[in-house]
Parts: structure tokens; C-alpha cells; sequence
């Protein structure tokens, strides 16, 4: 468990990295994410072809910011059940045929299933690219810089923050019990309420003192700085050129013009 | 209870648990409210208006360096204060090496507080505050925890700190040490208010539940 609470703070060590893309402007790589994550949510239910284009994004973040693949795969694994059984509904009850493989038919059900598991992929990997691209004071900065209500920004940091928390308090009461458990190895179950209530109260008892060490270290998100690192040249470029592609893979169908592109090719060539 | 820390002072708060130590030190900094009486810091009134200039007065060092520390690395718990004091990137790396040098912990910059030594969070957790330029030191049981070596080099440590400090401590040898005056609490009322030879004074002490 304690190689695990370290593991959370995988990407915050990798977010702290010296690549091109770990320079770009904190504010400008929140806000690509966001239209990367807007446009891929704005498509149809059954255009997962329309989606395969988008995989360049997190591709290109993940070779330019040097990120392990392991690594982001282990926490998608994590949202894949729930995607899983938000897309499950679908394959019962939307049963209609698409289209014919082989004589077997295949229903938009299915279709739409792996259209949600694609976007959740596509918007989890580009989540956690930001977050290992980015460092987490730089990524609340970026949102107060944003105007998003102080509250959130709250919320967002203390989740964030308790989550590690809750791991090493989780951690250590693991061993104590462990130590005075003859033999079995896990909780028992008749131990499993009173293990989470305590874990409960403890956990909340830290995340309050860690709450009061940041207060006493200015921590009340009041200052910004005064003379924050404006946007440079290849900020623009970067914000452009991915906002550029996200829009024109949303409004083109590049499959199908890739696709007429090659039939023209090998039109040609027979000719 | 009524004391002021002046200028070159090194105060040893000490007191059996339970005496209001910690508490005195968290209403110092305002995260606990006192129901009645006055806190004064360099000449400001703690209230809800000067809470954070009275903070960025104060650096108090926790008794558990693992509440101190909550980020990823070491860097960033120490540039956490200076950003929060609205300070631009450069001056908050040039403030990080500073602190590091002035420890000798420059090694722990890139690390993890989970892979620390309690000596070495120790003094990770005093350069998250020593960053921040404070004006005076608070320590609440800065020798927890610590083997002997640890507890000899943060003696050393804290001694070479200009600041005046406040230190809540049941650590006698490291108090007298470190310390030019004792404050005796107990159940959160000033007992005793002296000089060391007070930690000599074992009936006083003993009576005091030391």
C-alpha cells in the first residue's frame, strides 16, 4: 500500500519535468485540454470513427512529455468500470443493426458501447497529460487566473490533496492490524466497519491538521502573483495549432476524405 | 497568561500533556480562537482582518513533519508559503536554494517527503517555513521522533536560527540548550516564567507534573 500512496504522486513528480511541453504557459495547456475534452464530448453517440483522429493529442503529449504509458494506463483502468457500465445499457437496449460483418450484424448498441469507451479514453488520457505535464500549483493558479469560483478551486485542491491522505492513514492502520491479526491475511469482515469508521475519523483528524499547516503558511488562495510568466510566441502557437485541429476534426470528416483521397490514388494507379 | 517574546529571546514552553502548549501556539496564529484576551504580533492585534499578516509573521513548525508535508517534493513544500505570498517563479527558486543551502538538505530537493528520514522531514519541514522570511519561530516538539544523531544536528540547526523562537518541547536537555528562558504551563495557565536554571529546580518541576 505504501508503494501505491506513493504511485499517487506519480504524475505531480512527473509534472515537475523540463520537456517543451512542461514550459508551456500553465493557463494555455488548462485551457487546450478543456476544448480537447468540449469538442470530443460534442460528438454523436455512434461516431466513434469521427473520434480516431483525436487520438494525436494525447500520442503527441505523451512522446513529447517523455510520460510512461503504464502510467496513464494503470489510473484509465480505473474509470474504465464506469464507463463500462454507463455504455453496457446500450448494447441491451439499442438493438438495431448498424451494419454486417461477416453475416453478423452488428446494432448502433454496440457502436455507441465503444464510442464511450473510446471518449472516456481519449478524455482521461488528456486529463491525465495535463496533470503530468502541469504541477498541481500551477494548474490552481491557471483556474484562479481563470476566474473559476474560489470554491472550486477549493474543492479541487482538498480532493486532491485527501486522497493521499486517506492512503496513508489507510496504510498505516493496515500494519497495526496486521501485526495483532493471527495469520489471515486482509480485514475480516467483522472488522471492515469499524476499520472504515476509524479510517473515517482519522483521516479527517490529518487532513485537518495538514489544512491548518497550510494556513499557517499563507494558504487561503488571496494572492496572485504580481508579475505572473505572460503567454510567449510558442504559447500562441501551441494554443492555436491544437485548438486548430480539434475544430477542424470536428467540422471535417477526415476519414472520409482520407478515404476518397486513397480511392483516387488507387483509381489512378489501375488506370 | 500574559508574555511577550522579545528580540534574541528563545522561549522553551514546557508543561505535562495536556497543558495547553499546542493550543497556545495554534491561537498564535489564529487557527484556534481565543474566547477572551489579546495576541499580539510585532505590533499587530490578531483578528480576522490581520490574520494573514500576522502569519506571514509567524513560521511555526508542526509537531508531525508528515502534516507539514503534503506535496509531491521537497521543492514544492517549500516554495508552497512564497507562492502563497503571491512571489514571482524566479524569486521562489532562489528562496528554495537558499533554504536548502542554509540547512544543508540541497540533496532533498528533488525528493519525496515519503522517502525521508524523521530526521530529514524534520528538517524539510523547516525550511517550508524558514522560506517564507518569517519574523520569529514557533516549534511545537521539534525532537519527536528523532534518533540521537537527528536530534543533535536539529539542536545545532535551531541554534544557529537568529529568530526569536518559540519552542514547546518535553525535551529538558534540548531545551536547556537551545533555550534562554522557560515558560511553565499547566492546564493552560501560565505557572512559572524564568530563566534555565529553572529546569534544575526539581520540586518546582515535579510539581508542575515534569
Amino acid at each position: 500500500m505504501k508503494s501505491k500512496t506513493h504511485e499517487l504522486y506519480v504524475l505531480e513528480q512527473l509534472a515537475g519535468g523540463h520537456t517543451w511541453i512542461h514550459r508551456i504557459h500553465p493557463t494555455v495547456k488548462l485551457f487546450t485540454t478543456a476544448v480537447f475534452i468540449i469538442t470530443i464530448a460534442s460528438f454523436d453517440r455512434y461516431a466513434i470513427g469521427r473520434l480516431i483522429p483525436y487520438i494525436f493529442y494525447p500520442l503527441l503529449l505523451m512522446v513529447i512529455s517523455e510520460t510512461p504509458y503504464p502510467v496513464l494506463m494503470k489510473r484509465f483502468l480505473l474509470a474504465l468500470p464506469f464507463c463500462f457500465f454507463a455504455g453496457i445499457s446500450n448494447i441491451i437496449f439499442d438493438r438495431a443493426p448498424a451494419f454486417t460483418i461477416c453475416g453478423i450484424a452488428v446494432s448502433y448498441g454496440v457502436i455507441s458501447f465503444f464510442t464511450i469507451l473510446f471518449r472516456t479514453y481519449l478524455c482521461v488520457m488528456g486529463v491525465l497529460l495535463f496533470v503530468s505535464v502541469t504541477p498541481l500549483a500551477e494548474i490552481t493558479l491557471s483556474m484562479r487566473r481563470l476566474r473559476v469560483p474560489y470554491i472550486f478551486v477549493v474543492i479541487f485542491e482538498m480532493t486532491y490533496r485527501y486522497i493521499g491522505i486517506l492512503f496513508e492513514e489507510a496504510h498505516s492502520m493496515y500494519i497495526a492490524y496486521s501485526l495483532r491479526s493471527t495469520g489471515s491475511r486482509g480485514i475480516k469482515m467483522r472488522d471492515m466497519g469499524s476499520f472504515a469508521g476509524q479510517l473515517l475519523l482519522r483521516s479527517f483528524d490529518r487532513a485537518e491538521r495538514v489544512y491548518h499547516a497550510m494556513k499557517c503558511r499563507g494558504y487561503a488562495l488571496q494572492t496572485l502573483p504580481k508579475n505572473g510568466r505572460p503567454a510567449e510566441q510558442k504559447d500562441w502557437l501551441y494554443l492555436f495549432s491544437v485548438c486548430f485541429l480539434c475544430i477542424v476534426f470536428r467540422f471535417t470528416d477526415i476519414n472520409a476524405s482520407f478515404g476518397k483521397l486513397l480511392g483516387g490514388f488507387f483509381h489512378a494507379q489501375n488506370k | 497568561m500574559s508574555f511577550t517574546l522579545n528580540e534574541g529571546e528563545n522561549i522553551a514552553l514546557i508543561g505535562e500533556n495536556g497543558a495547553g502548549k499546542t493550543s497556545l501556539l495554534l491561537a498564535a496564529t489564529g487557527i484556534l480562537e481565543t474566547a477572551s484576551g489579546t495576541i499580539e504580533i510585532n505590533g499587530i492585534p490578531l483578528d480576522r482582518k490581520t490574520i494573514h499578516a500576522v502569519r506571514r509573521q509567524i513560521g511555526l513548525v508542526f509537531q508531525n513533519p508528515d502534516d507539514q508535508l503534503f506535496m509531491p517534493l521537497i521543492y514544492d513544500d517549500i516554495a508552497f508559503g512564497c507562492r502563497n505570498l503571491g512571489l514571482p517563479e524566479e524569486e521562489i527558486r532562489t528562496r528554495v536554494d537558499e533554504t536548502l543551502q542554509k540547512l544543508n538538505i540541497t540533496h532533498l530537493k528533488d525528493r519525496s517527503a515519503l522517502k525521508l528520514s524523521g530526521g530529514e522531514k524534520r528538517m524539510a519541514a523547516i525550511a517550508t517555513v524558514l522560506a517564507m522570511k518569517p519574523s520569529f519561530l514557533m516549534f511545537d516538539e521539534p525532537t519527536a521522533f528523532l534518533d540521537p544523531k537527528a536530534k543533535r544536528l536539529l539542536t545545532g540547526t535551531v541554534k544557529n536560527l537568529k529568530h526569536p523562537k518559540i519552542i514547546a518541547t518535553h525535551d529538558m536537555v534540548f531545551a536547556a540548550e537551545v533555550c534562554n528562558r522557560v515558560i511553565v504551563l499547566k492546564n493552560g495557565r501560565l505557572m512559572a516564567d524564568g530563566e534555565p536554571p529553572l529546569f534544575h529546580n526539581h520540586e518546582l518541576m515535579q510539581e508542575f507534573g515534569l
